[in-house]
């Protein structure tokens, strides 16, 4: 009897701990949050360091996203000096968030986008030469990662990074005014890229600095393809007003300030409601996700772009991958584990599941309302240059003077092209793979007729 | 004693004249001459009234250039997580 008791006591002391049963069962959100209970109020040893990067490998990182710094603070791994240092940037801690970048080990898999926020930090304190070493760095290390990452998606992400360094270099270069080579360092970013539209209205920007006004408008004309019909933005209108205006043609600027009113502001306010509506709402826009836009008639127009927008974002797969292996974990705790456990287990991974999901739903919330907040700003600039188109036009007429042609069109010798552009005239059909090589080839209408004397002043 | 007797007259001289009013009496009409007034100074004739011409003053409005995308920026770092 006293052997058997001796033995059962020998037993239960070397059993092992809970998060070690989960882990070897491969229930890894469980382990996980049983880690931090058996070692949170412990000196944390290298072992338990090497467990917690282990199960980060499975979880991923987007569960701590709100756990308090002072306890992510006991556990000085690689990935958790990232999520450290991401919560400091976001805070604009700057030295504090460069502290912990530091202690991002090189051959990490967070490694390249820890560059990426170094870049950032240094471009905003002005440091360029760190900012480019930076971004040199990250797009080298994701390109390494990316060629060993077996996953797809995990493949996707790394390019995903890649491309985000690319782009800002470009945007440091456009910064400084070096506009030839910022477009030079956009072309870099391939057309099939998740990036690549919004570089579209990156580079029209530089183009306009640059004076090439029929090259700009073109690739704003890219947007009006249906392919890009997900991808509106009220400062896209406004640059090619601009660019219009910028050419003489006030009748063309007039034209798109016009249609802007009447087409798009109606939507902003409808826009407008429908989050109103849904603010509260901790799912509703995680639910319009997963909708098929036949299914949400209901669902205004804009928003449904927008959301579908959202869904090429890297956060939201990542988000919705941890949902889909929370998933998972609860069905073999269901299946193979008894009362006890189940009671145990399965209200904490809902808890995190629920987080996520209104994490998602946030997020979708706040890129509607950023969307919206860009509004009210590109629609007082339009009516500025409409302003300015009136006054133009009052001008000419008080002095008697016409512009040498009231609407000059398209004539190839207006089109400013390097040896490496071709010419295909546009035959009123958008191709895939001249999306985004498009350039108008309006004559300016700036010069004034010779005489200066217009007929009815006569 | 002459000279008491002209301060006696003059002291009571200035006693009675206390009484009497004083009438002071402006011209009711007077007439000028105005061809007759010399100014001196130039004399011009006016000539056709004209307005110099000069531009309209042109205000130009303070319309938005792009100089960075450093919200994009930061905008890109939190779509990724």
């Amino acid at each position: 009897m006293i052997v058997l008791l001796w033995v059962f006591m020998l037993g239960t002391s070397f059993a092992k701990p809970l998060s070690h049963q989960f882990e070897d069962k491969k229930l890894y959100y469980s382990a996980l949050n049983e880690f931090f209970y058996e070692t949170y109020n412990k000196p944390v040893a290298n072992s338990s360091l090497e467990r917690l990067e282990k199960l980060l490998f499975f979880t991923g990182i987007e569960l701590l996203e709100d756990y308090e710094l002072s306890l992510l603070e006991k556990y000085p791994t690689s990935s958790i000096h990232f999520i450290l240092a991401r919560r400091y940037f976001k805070k604009k801690e700057y030295k504090k968030s460069q502290e912990h970048l530091k202690n991002v080990k090189a051959e990490h898999r967070y490694f390249p986008e820890s560059q990426l926020l170094k870049g950032q930090i240094f471009g905003d304190l002005g440091q360029f030469d760190d900012e480019s070493e930076s971004y040199f760095s990250c797009q080298k290390t994701a390109e390494r990662e990316e060629h060993k990452a077996s996953n797809e998606k995990i493949k996707r992400y790394y390019r995903m990074i890649h491309e985000i360094c690319l782009i800002n270099k470009a945007r440091r270069l456009f910064k400084q005014g070096h506009y030839k080579e910022s477009i030079d360092a956009y072309d870099q970013v391939p057309k099939k890229s998740y990036k690549w539209p919004y570089v579209l209205l990156e580079k029209a920007w530089a183009y306009y600095h640059l004076g090439d006004y029929n090259r700009s408008l073109g690739l704003l004309i890219t947007y009006k393809s249906p392919l890009l019909d997900t991808y509106f933005f009220p400062e896209a209108e406004y640059l090619a007003a601009l660019n219009y205006l910028k050419l003489c043609l006030y009748d063309d600027s007039l034209t798109i300030i016009n249609q802007y009113y009447q087409f798009y502001r109606p939507r902003f306010n409808q826009l407008e409601k429908f989050l109103s509506v849904n603010l509260k709402s901790q799912d509703y826009f995680y639910n319009l996700m997963f909708k098929h836009e036949m299914e949400s008639k209901d669902v205004e127009d804009f928003a449904f772009k927008i959301v579908t927008r959202l869904k090429k974002q890297t956060r939201f797969s990542l988000d919705f991958n941890t949902i889909y292996k929370i998933n998972k974990e609860i069905e073999a705790i269901y299946s193979s584990e008894d009362q006890a456990l189940k009671r145990r287990l399965i209200p904490h991974l809902n808890l995190v599941k629920e987080n996520i999901i209104s994490k998602i739903n946030y997020n979708a919330k706040e890129d509607i309302f950023n969307f919206l907040e860009t509004v009210p700003f590109f629609s007082s600039q339009l009516f500025k240059i409409q302003l300015e188109t009136l006054s133009k036009k009052k001008d000419l007429i008080y002095t008697g003077r016409t512009l040498i042609s009231d609407r000059s069109r398209g004539d190839y010798e207006n089109v400013k092209r390097s040896r490496f552009e071709y010419f295909w005239k546009f035959e009123g059909a958008f191709w895939a793979d001249e999306l985004g090589d498009y350039s108008l080839g309006l004559k300016s209408n700036c010069e004034l007729n010779k005489d200066h004397k217009s007929e009815s002043a006569k | 004693m002459k000279f008491l007797a002209l301060l006696f007259f003059i002291v009571s001289m200035s006693v009675f004249s206390k009484d009497e009013k004083v009438i002071y009496e402006y011209k009711k009409y007077e007439k000028f001459d105005l061809g007759n007034l010399e100014v001196k100074g130039e004399l011009i004739a006016p000539g056709d009234l004209t307005v110099r011409e000069r531009d309209r003053k042109r205000f130009s409005l303070d319309l938005f250039t792009r100089k960075d995308f450093d919200s994009i920026q930061k905008r890109d770092v939190d779509s990724l997580r």
